[in-house]
């Protein structure tokens, strides 16, 4: 991996890492936008630019991919560079939930 | 014809105050229809409405406009037009909890990279005009006429020394908007 991926994308932002985890699956923008909105309660909101800019940054630097059109929307699958990333994160965010529930100050 | 028709003039910079100036004439019972250069909105009459407007720039890639703007149609935004690479969108204020939120940028970050795509798109190419053509010209026409006394390069010497000062007020005003907006989207929470 890249040095420049790892600078800009490790630790990701909630926005970044919510789109990138959806991404699991087969997905355009505004589905994304809903799913990340149900699954944290509403707490989370993706605006279309930011997502349009966000997909378009990952897109560019390979995180996802295209896949197809479907009445004007672009889908995106992850790549493996982007699985890559996302275990990076998740290791960091296990680490981070465990170190502050140990009870040891 | 339009029921209205009001000048403004903003600079690149000044799209937040645009964006609430149409959004005024919105709820005052003006819908916002079209825009001519340098500064012209023709309004129709309509019933009042809290309509909010946004301005996003440039963010399109090549051959995608479509799948763009279907991104902005999902989300509730009507598209209105395009002006000097700004897109115009609006939505109404009054149902959010169906309509989602008013904003189009949800983090400063985006917000941000905005703002650096007009210092890009509009400010570089007219730092380049003004260091390849404008400077160059008033050196060698003012040359021409100090030494060779040439009247039509007093002329030519007197319009670049216009364009000179026109484009430094221009720099100056857009250079300390865009300071202003990076200073306030680094702050704002």
């Amino acid at each position: 991996m890249e040095d420049r991926i790892r600078r800009v994308y490790v630790p990701m932002t909630e926005t970044g890492f919510y789109i990138l985890y959806c991404l699991r699956d087969e997905m355009h923008g505004y589905n994304i936008g809903q799913k990340v909105k149900k699954m944290t309660g509403g707490e989370v909101n993706i605006s279309p630019g930011t997502m349009y800019g966000t997909l378009s940054k990952m897109e560019k630097d390979g995180l996802i991919r295209f896949v197809r059109e479907e009445e004007k929307r672009k889908l995106y699958h992850i790549t493996e560079l982007g699985w890559e990333l996302l275990n990076i994160e998740l290791r960091r965010i296990e680490r981070l939930y465990k170190n502050t529930h140990s009870g040891t100050p | 014809m339009a029921d209205k028709i009001m000048f403004r003039f903003w600079t690149i910079t000044d799209y937040e105050e645009e964006e609430e100036f149409l959004r005024q004439q919105h709820r005052e019972g003006w819908m916002f229809r079209k825009y001519w250069i340098p500064g012209f909105y023709f309004f129709d009459k309509c019933s009042p409405e809290d309509v909010v407007y946004r301005l996003d720039f440039d963010q399109a890639a090549k051959g995608e406009k479509a799948a763009y703007l279907q991104m902005y149609r999902d989300y509730g935004w009507e598209y209105l037009l395009d002006v000097n690479g700004f897109s115009y969108f609006r939505k109404s204020a009054k149902d959010l909890e169906e309509n989602g939120d008013t904003e189009i940028f949800s983090d400063n970050e985006s917000r941000l990279e905005m703002v650096k795509r007009i210092f890009r798109r509009r400010m570089l190419p007219l730092l380049a005009i003004f260091l390849c053509c404008v400077v160059p010209q008033l050196m060698i026409q003012s040359g021409l006429w100090l030494d060779g006394g040439y009247a039509a390069s007093k002329v030519m010497t007197i319009i670049f020394l216009v364009l000179f000062a026109a484009y430094i007020g221009l720099f100056i005003h857009c250079g300390m908007g865009i300071r202003r907006l990076e200073r306030k989207y680094k702050t704002d929470v």
